[in-house]
């Protein structure tokens, strides 16, 4: 009797009877929880383990923890600048996903994430490897292709989070079209871009330009013509640049004077429509 | 019913001195300037950004230095109240006289969350005043922008400042309940600091072990998330302030208030089981 009575077994029991009781509030509490965590979970950015794992003992916590994420973001971008003159890609990838964690919002980060990891990166490697004359031309696409594709990945997780953003399409498009010369695929991405709202009017006229490239002339032809008919009279839309492609299209596709393509106005009227939208272009710029 | 009323009564005059006296505190002083300095200084902190709007890069700021101050204040006071009685021996005194312990619990949370009511509402006061100011001044340089009225709707600065409140409350309970058993002031900061922690990353280790078969693993952490509050539920600023579309329903906040409500009275309660039996 008098062992139950330890002051060490008193207080295993105090803390057995505490824990206990929270055991049952948890429970008791778990449906409220559950459904407002629900809802407040939707509007968080996501947050994983693995991701700040690496991160926790640099101080990170505060960040993390919910206060101050943009500052801390803003300021890791900074001093990922070092880790980028260092070359460290390994750091690099750890901090961009960091980055992305903390601070998801900003387009700028993923943008520029993707920028590095797709250009800078397997330029490093090559260099690692020997440099350009030592490693072959297909191991150079072979690193090209893997670090694409990293790119690819940190762009995807961004659409997830704006999936209306023309910017995060078009950096893809424009990945396999400088980075990987896969006029196929940038063509598709230039497209998906075009299509959304408030996309610049370049996507559109990159993606008609695409589709020549791969000779596909007849129907660049005839994107260009609806492109060049539904856009606004903008000095920006740049229409005079879309009607020179026509043009040049109308003379590989070798098709007659009388069939060639006319604005409403005619076809001298759209070329002087072209042309002032230029000089309105050249006046602002000025 | 009069033992109820003297108990309220004695409850109120124990808050009320306690109150006092962390308010002339310097460290709650400090503390609070050093936090309305932040969210001043984070108009100059903008030259760190990238991409996140001013009005928005404004608000996360304010809305991190009350949470980091307030949880930093929370702790540091609740321990402080409690211990300055017990190391001076006036806690002898008080409860010589025919004060419960739970009394004397309910009054020294009571004073530390009145503490925390008046730093969160000057913090929300100072932020919503530097966003109103921010705010005009955009508002007269890009007037086609805010066609469609003001961007920033206050009365959520307010709403954070409340919920995050209610987290301080549950806070300054689980200090309470710690100092109940704790012989140091120290000892009592640094359990609670890490409480502090397991309750805010808790819901992190739920979702990575959530995907999992059930195991050993999944099994403890489904334990602790049980005895842990989800500290995260109070953090809703995502969703308040600019977020029209898809505001945080008031039933969600009822539920917020309520969950924080309800652990703040189970922390007091066992705080009260452990004190009791505690000899000063």
């Amino acid at each position: 009797m008098s062992v139950l009575k330890h002051p060490i077994l008193l207080r295993l029991r105090r803390l057995s009877v505490g824990v206990l009781l929270l055991l049952v509030v948890g429970q008791l509490m778990r449906p409220v929880e559950e459904s407002a965590w629900k809802i407040v979970r939707a509007g968080q950015p996501e947050l994983n383990l693995g991701e700040i794992e690496g991160a926790l003992g640099q101080g990170l916590v505060v960040g993390v923890l919910g206060g101050f994420r943009t500052i801390l973001a803003d300021l890791l971008w900074i001093r990922m600048n070092s880790i980028w003159e260092r070359r460290d890609r390994i750091k690099l990838d750890a901090m961009i996903r960091l980055i992305g964690t903390l601070d998801p919002r900003p387009d700028f980060f993923w943008i520029n994430s993707a920028r590095m990891v797709a250009y800078d990166v397997p330029h490093w490697r090559v260099l690692e490897e020997g440099g350009y004359t030592v490693v072959l031309g297909e191991r150079q696409q072979a690193i090209g292709l893997e670090q694409a594709e990293q790119a690819f990945a940190i762009l995807e997780r961004a659409r997830s989070l704006h999936p209306n953003n023309p910017k995060l399409y078009l950096e893809t498009g424009q990945i396999y079209l400088n980075r990987l010369n896969d006029y196929e695929n940038a063509a598709i991405w230039f497209l998906k871009a075009s299509e959304l709202p408030r996309a610049p009017y370049y996507a559109a006229r990159v993606y008609g330009e695409l589709l020549r490239r791969q000779g596909k002339q007849v129907e660049a032809y005839r994107y260009l013509q609806d492109l060049y008919t539904n856009l606004p009279n903008d000095p920006y839309a740049q229409k005079n640049i879309i009607l020179g492609r026509i043009r040049e299209l109308e003379t590989t596709l070798k098709i007659p004077y009388l069939l060639r393509y006319q604005s409403a106005k005619g076809y001298e009227a759209s070329k002087v429509e072209a042309e002032s939208a230029q000089d309105d272009l050249e006046e602002r710029s000025r | 019913m009069s033992g109820i009323i003297n108990s309220v009564d004695r409850v109120r005059l124990i808050a009320g001195n306690t109150f006092l006296e962390a308010v002339r505190q310097k460290f709650f002083n400090s503390i609070l300037l050093i936090s309305i300095a932040l969210v001043v200084s984070s108009i100059f902190f903008q030259q760190f950004d990238f991409g996140t709007g001013e009005l928005k890069f404004i608000t996360d700021f304010g809305f991190g230095a009350l949470f980091f101050f307030g949880s930093v204040l929370s702790i540091a006071a609740t321990t402080q109240l409690f211990f300055s009685e017990l190391e001076s021996r006036t806690a002898l005194t008080i409860l010589a006289k025919p004060i419960y312990k739970l009394e004397f619990l309910v009054g020294k949370f009571l004073a530390a969350h009145m503490l925390m009511l008046c730093f969160t509402l000057i913090i929300t006061l100072v932020l919503s005043g530097i966003l109103f100011w921010r705010e005009n001044t955009l508002m007269l340089r890009l007037g086609e922008e805010f066609l469609d009225g003001r961007l920033i709707r206050y009365g959520d600065v307010f709403l954070f400042g409340l919920l995050q409140w209610m987290k301080f409350g549950v806070l300054a309970a689980i200090t309470l309940f710690i100092a109940s058993f704790s012989n140091t002031n120290l000892y009592t900061i640094m359990v609670s600091f890490f409480v502090l922690i397991i309750c805010q990353l808790q819901y992190i280790a739920l979702d990575a072990y959530s995907t999992i078969e059930m195991g050993a693993g999944r099994w403890l952490v489904q334990v602790l998330s049980l005895i842990f509050p989800n500290f995260q539920l109070f953090n809703v600023g995502d969703q308040l302030v600019f977020n029209a579309e898809s505001a945080l329903p008031l039933a969600t906040v009822m539920q917020i208030v309520g969950y924080g409500f309800f652990y703040t009275v189970v922390f007091i309660l066992l705080a009260q089981l452990s004190f009791r039996r505690r000899e000063i």
